[in-house]
């Protein structure tokens, strides 16, 4: 069993007799876990470490905060005091200007926020179903071909096969042109994913359980659905969380695939204003040309309400998502 | 075991080479296939500008009536400015059919070049004659690579002539003498009225100075034929002593607070309606200042800082070109030939349906109506001949006419017509690019000191190959000299 | 035949397993190992066919190595070589330790909602893109409008400091954002690893009397080691490569500062832009390929040396 051969290696590499001891027992007993006496509280640090601990990670978070904030508050901000007194915590002049720019783009920012949250959750869901399938057949040792599959698996991550065969695929092979799925699944599959939810897998679902469930007749999807998915929920959890953020923050896809303005994904837009303003640095053009693009192109304080109008939504979602998911994962669940 | 990986391996890969066979001989049938005469053959017509709600519906309109003359439809998919130049890349890359492709300037030369277009020579003789008549002929021999034409220059202005911009208001103001700016230095005494007069008002709207070369590829690459002294030899810029006095004189310009600090690295495009700023540097069409005026809702004036001269930028500036994946190229060719001589045709196109999108006011000017703003809002230069396009109500009666006098009035530059091939010099070309995107735009904005950044900036070019690219840009010129 | 034949049996014997891997095999096909037969570019002078890709392919001049010579050719290509590794470097090593410190602490954390609370916070940096947080530097670092100079103007300096212009800050500036974007990411992993770890070593542990510090040196830490060694060597596979919007967006594209921010990916991409050259882009990337795949092969190697039970296969 893997897990045994991995804590003896712990233990020869740190043989202190407390931990060789401890573990040994464990092993031995491994659904001991229900006599577990309840007045530890193995988890948790005191005093003065705790509050010092606490301090450093309270400071981390509000500094991970603070930047969206601010950029919430200039894009608050007149455009005028903007140009005069630069970027203020706490403006002279507040105004609503930004956002009622905005608001005339309200058809398109709407049909975008949907398409956006229709491939996140489609995608999600779809991969987080292929990733744990590919990923829990590998870590399993009665497969006999789980080492050339997590090869080529792996192998993905180091090698790429260049942009325009990839196209080619996805227009010529799957005609996903103009079509929802070019969004979808281009973004379905992630190596690395695979190997974490490897490691999940051969951590966290012990073999013996999985025996006993064989043995009571159980085929191997059902054992995976009713026993190993819930088992390995935090590893689950983590891997659609990141699933998420890939999804919400890709446009490359969409700017290979993606002509019809319907379609286009909330990301999408804000590098699209990037890259005009990029083709308008790059390029010279005459006359009256120039300002049909520029007037497509937001000012400062408008440009910085994009940005929160393209995250706000996931920095609301996410903490409920984490949550959801995560009941396994979080510290709070851990132990009543 | 390993006996088996190896067969799985074959299997798969034997699967993978069926399918990419599979593709390709679809892809090869429907080439060969000829359209059949009676079923009208749809164009495929990629265009620049961010996508417009109507476009489907004017192409409707469009194709009612290109089915009557040429029996072909149009279907125009229009990408936005900032994906055009990556997607369509990888569209030509992939080999993807469609028939016409707005394209422009270097991208024009490398995809010809590379052979994603089809030579239009002899199509142009059977299916585009009335159009042949109607461009300039400075356009069909400018843009022709070794000989042979790539593509559809769009007839407008023919050169190409940098300008200053004053806000008039400020011009007005201080009773500031803008015809005697001839040069940078002469902008010197009103920069510093504004800066010390003005504290709301930038002086400089960011702006890289206006440089005597013509470049051979962007002009930020160091190579350039000089357009006074010396014409027929190729010279770094970066070495040239006007290159270091314009500098010295944007870097004094720079320090005395003229130019943004962040001028180098700033996206800021300085829109015309935010009133911050007091000169700026502009492409000139004729009247384009009444444009300008009209879109910044207030009047600006205009300074020539030279003679318009045709470049290979300028006529190669806008161009349709068609594929060499077009299933169909003599109906792109018969259509192009409809859309730059047909006024009815060109107007559909450009103005949208009459009635919808514009209305005629009297002598047969128009005006928009507001579907046209809001929903078919198209670049006029990207679109083809401008002569034969209704003028707005607000423009000069004599518009086309002052067009037609600009071209003629345009001087040549040495290579118009030379295309510089950079295959045998690529890679050479991939490191000075890099290192010109490090110094030329702190440089150009005045941003660092010339006197001690420019040797630092030759020292590189020298290093990542400069003194061969440009002995083969003279081997070329000096060749293609000799048979023109 | 009898080969064939048990080869068949293996995959009967296996079928549950294989057709769990299926979706995934399939779409590993089609989207990664079919465009791979594509980099045969690589060593070709891509050239446009009428016929299509696989045509233009066929019909393109071979020629060898000459598309990776830009990479090798001049002062700059050592330079972003250095760039590219040394700061892949600092961020497998830096952002290992802050992400399983953090990871360990909020574990051990006494009260849990507050864990909860940092863990949402720190997690947040990970869900922009790097444009988003282009903007947020640029909100910090703008020569007449960020508040880092509009700070040191409160304290007196005069002279703003044009941040974009100056290299010698970047270093800092760039590994700053990439922990502050990514060590949240990191710590969530192992934390999930952490809590997956059996409670009952951590009882034993204490009723043998070990203090906190002992339990996190001699459970914690080698529980999660296997984690720990499967990512750096994934890490390592990409020590060539780096992230381009860290690179371009964040610095703003400044020349001034390219001799600390120009990275492979970043040099690769203003080379070829002027060309549209796919031959030479796809080169630059096979390059990178094949040293990370080298060096994940090499750490592959070692670990197994040192353990077997830790190498990736």
């Amino acid at each position: 069993m893997w897990q045994i051969t991995m804590i003896t290696n712990q233990n020869s590499s740190q043989p202190t007799p407390l931990n060789k001891g401890n573990a040994q027992n464990q092993v031995n007993q491994p659904n001991k876990k229900s006599k577990r006496k309840k007045k530890y509280t193995p988890h948790g640090l005191n005093g003065f470490p705790n509050l010092l601990m606490n301090i450093l990670l309270g400071s981390f978070s509000i500094m991970c905060i603070f930047p969206f904030l601010y950029v919430i508050v200039i894009s608050l901000t007149d455009e005028k005091t903007l140009a005069r007194n630069g970027y203020q915590l706490l403006p002279e002049i507040w105004s609503f200007e930004a956002y009622r720019y905005l608001w005339q783009m309200k058809d398109q920012l709407l049909q975008s926020y949907t398409i956006t949250i229709v491939v996140t959750v489609l995608g999600t869901l779809v991969s987080v179903i292929m990733i744990s399938l590919y990923a829990y057949a590998i870590s399993r040792k009665q497969f006999k071909y789980r080492g050339f599959f997590t090869f080529i698996a792996f192998f993905t991550m180091l090698f790429s096969g260049g942009l325009i065969p990839f196209y080619i695929v996805a227009t010529q092979f799957l005609h996903l042109r103009n079509s929802i799925w070019a969004l979808i699944l281009p973004l379905a599959m992630n190596a690395f994913y695979i190997l974490i939810m490897r490691t999940f897998f051969q951590r966290s679902v012990p073999e013996s359980i999985l025996e006993s469930a064989r043995i009571d007749g159980a085929s191997e999807l059902r054992i995976f659905v009713k026993i190993v998915a819930p088992l390995s929920l935090p590893g689950l959890a983590t891997i659609a969380l990141f699933s998420t953020l890939g999804y919400w923050n890709d446009w490359f896809n969409a700017l290979l695939f993606i002509d019809e303005p319907h379609l286009v994904p909330l990301q999408s837009m804000l590098m699209k204003i990037e890259n005009n303003i990029e083709f308008l640095r790059q390029n010279s053009l005459a006359g009256g040309i120039q300002n049909d693009l520029l007037s497509a192109i937001p000012q400062d304080a408008a440009k910085m309400a994009m940005v929160v109008i393209s995250t706000l939504p996931i920095a609301i979602a996410y903490p409920f998502f984490q949550k959801y998911f995560v009941s396994g994962l979080t510290i709070g669940g851990v132990k009543e | 075991m390993n006996k088996k990986l190896a067969i799985i391996l074959v299997l798969l890969l034997s699967l993978s080479t069926f399918l990419a066979a599979c593709s390709g001989g679809n892809s090869d049938k429907t080439s060969g296939s000829k359209a059949g005469e009676e079923k009208p053959y749809e164009i495929t017509w990629y265009t620049i500008g961010t996508p417009q709600k109507d476009v489907d519906k004017v192409m409707e309109e469009v194709s009612k009536y290109t089915k009557e003359k040429i029996n072909a439809t149009v279907k125009m998919r229009q990408i936005d400015w900032g994906d055009y130049d990556q997607k369509m890349q990888v569209m030509i890359a992939s080999g993807e059919s469609f028939d016409i492709a707005y394209t422009a300037g270097g991208n024009y030369v490398l995809n010809a070049q590379k052979g994603a277009f089809k030579d239009l020579n002899e199509l142009l003789d059977t299916h585009g004659k009335e159009l042949k008549a109607t461009i300039d002929p400075a356009y069909l021999e400018g843009a022709k690579i070794d000989g042979k034409l790539y593509g559809i220059p769009s007839n407008k202005e023919v050169g190409q002539q940098s300008v200053y911009v004053f806000n008039k208001d400020i011009v007005d103001k201080y009773n500031m003498d803008i015809s005697s700016v001839n040069s940078l230095e002469d902008l010197k005494p009103l920069l510093q009225t504004v800066k010390e007069n003005e504290p709301d008002f930038t002086p400089i709207a960011t702006f890289k100075p206006y440089l005597p070369f013509d470049y051979v590829l962007e002009d930020e690459l160091p190579f350039a034929f000089p357009l006074e002294g010396d014409k027929g030899k190729v010279v770094n810029i970066f070495e040239s002593d006007i290159m270091m006095e314009t500098l010295k004189t944007m870097h004094e310009f720079y320090k005395a607070g003229y130019i943004k600090a962040d001028a180098a690295t700033s996206t800021d495009p300085w829109p015309l309606e935010v009133q911050n700023w007091f000169v700026r540097k502009e492409m000139y069409q004729p009247y384009a200042e009444l444009i300008w005026s009209r879109s910044a809702g207030y009047n600006v004036a205009v300074q020539p800082m030279h003679d318009p001269i045709t470049f290979n930028n300028s006529v190669t500036g806008s161009i349709q070109a068609i594929s060499a994946t077009s299933k169909h190229p003599e109906k792109a060719m018969a259509f192009l030939n409809l859309l730059n001589t047909d006024p009815y045709l060109r107007n559909l196109i450009d103005r949208g349906i009459e009635g919808v999108h514009y209305e005629e006011v009297d002598n047969g000017k128009i005006k928009d109506l507001p579907a046209r703003v809001e929903s078919y809002n198209m670049p006029s230069y990207s679109l083809g001949n401008h002569f034969i396009l209704k003028l707005y109500e607000n423009d000069p009666e004599d518009k086309w006419d002052a067009f037609k006098k600009f071209n003629d009035a345009s001087v040549q530059a040495p290579t118009l017509g030379f295309y510089f091939d950079t295959n045998p010099v690529r890679t050479e070309i991939a490191a000075i690019a890099n290192v010109a995107n490090e110094y030329a735009p702190p440089l150009l904005t005045g941003s660092v000191d010339p006197e001690e950044y420019l040797p630092k900036a030759n020292k590189k070019f020298k290093e990542a190959g400069l003194d061969k690219v440009l002995a083969e840009i003279q081997k070329q010129y000096d060749e293609w000299k000799k048979n023109n | 035949m009898n080969r064939i034949k048990s080869f068949f049996q293996d995959v009967y014997k296996n079928r549950v397993w294989l057709l769990m891997v299926l979706p995934g095999t399939i779409w590993l096909l089609l989207f990664s190992y079919l465009p791979m037969f594509g980099t045969v570019i690589a060593f070709k002078n891509f050239r446009y066919d009428p016929n299509g890709f696989f045509a233009s392919i066929l019909n393109s001049e071979w020629v060898a190595f000459e598309n990776f010579k830009f990479l090798f050719n001049t002062n700059d290509a050592w330079i972003i070589t250095r760039n590219t590794v040394l700061y892949n470097l600092v961020f497998i090593v830096v952002g290992l330790i802050l992400a399983v410190f953090v990871a360990i602490v909020l574990s051990e954390l006494a009260n849990k909602r507050l864990s909860k609370i940092y863990q949402t916070g720190m997690l947040f940096p990970h869900f922009l893109s790097w444009v988003v947080v282009s903007y947020f530097v640029f909100t910090f670092l703008s020569v007449d409008r960020g508040l880092l100079n509009n700070i040191l103007l409160w304290f007196g300096v005069e002279d703003p400091i044009s941040w974009y212009n100056e290299a010698k800050y970047w270093p800092v500036i760039i590994v700053l954002t990439s922990m502050w974007k990514g060590v949240g990411y990191g710590s969530i992993v192992y934390l999930a690893a952490i809590v997956g770890i059996d409670k009952n070593y951590y009882e034993a542990a204490m009723i043998d009397g070990a203090n906190k510090w002992q339990q996190i040196r001699n459970i914690t830490i080698p529980m999660i080691t296997p984690l720990i060694v499967i990512l750096t060597i994934l890490n390592v596979g990409r020590i060539f490569s780096a992230d381009f919007g860290l690179f371009f967006q964040v610095p703003r594209d400044s020349g001034p500062l390219y001799s600390v921010t120009n990275v492979i990916d970043t040099y690769v991409y203003r080379g070829i832009t002027t060309m549209g050259d796919i031959s030479m882009s796809t080169a630059a990337g096979l390059y990178q390929s094949i040293v990370g795949f080298a060096l994940v092969m090499l750490t592959n190697y070692l670990v197994q040396k040192v353990d077997k039970e830790y190498a990736l296969f």
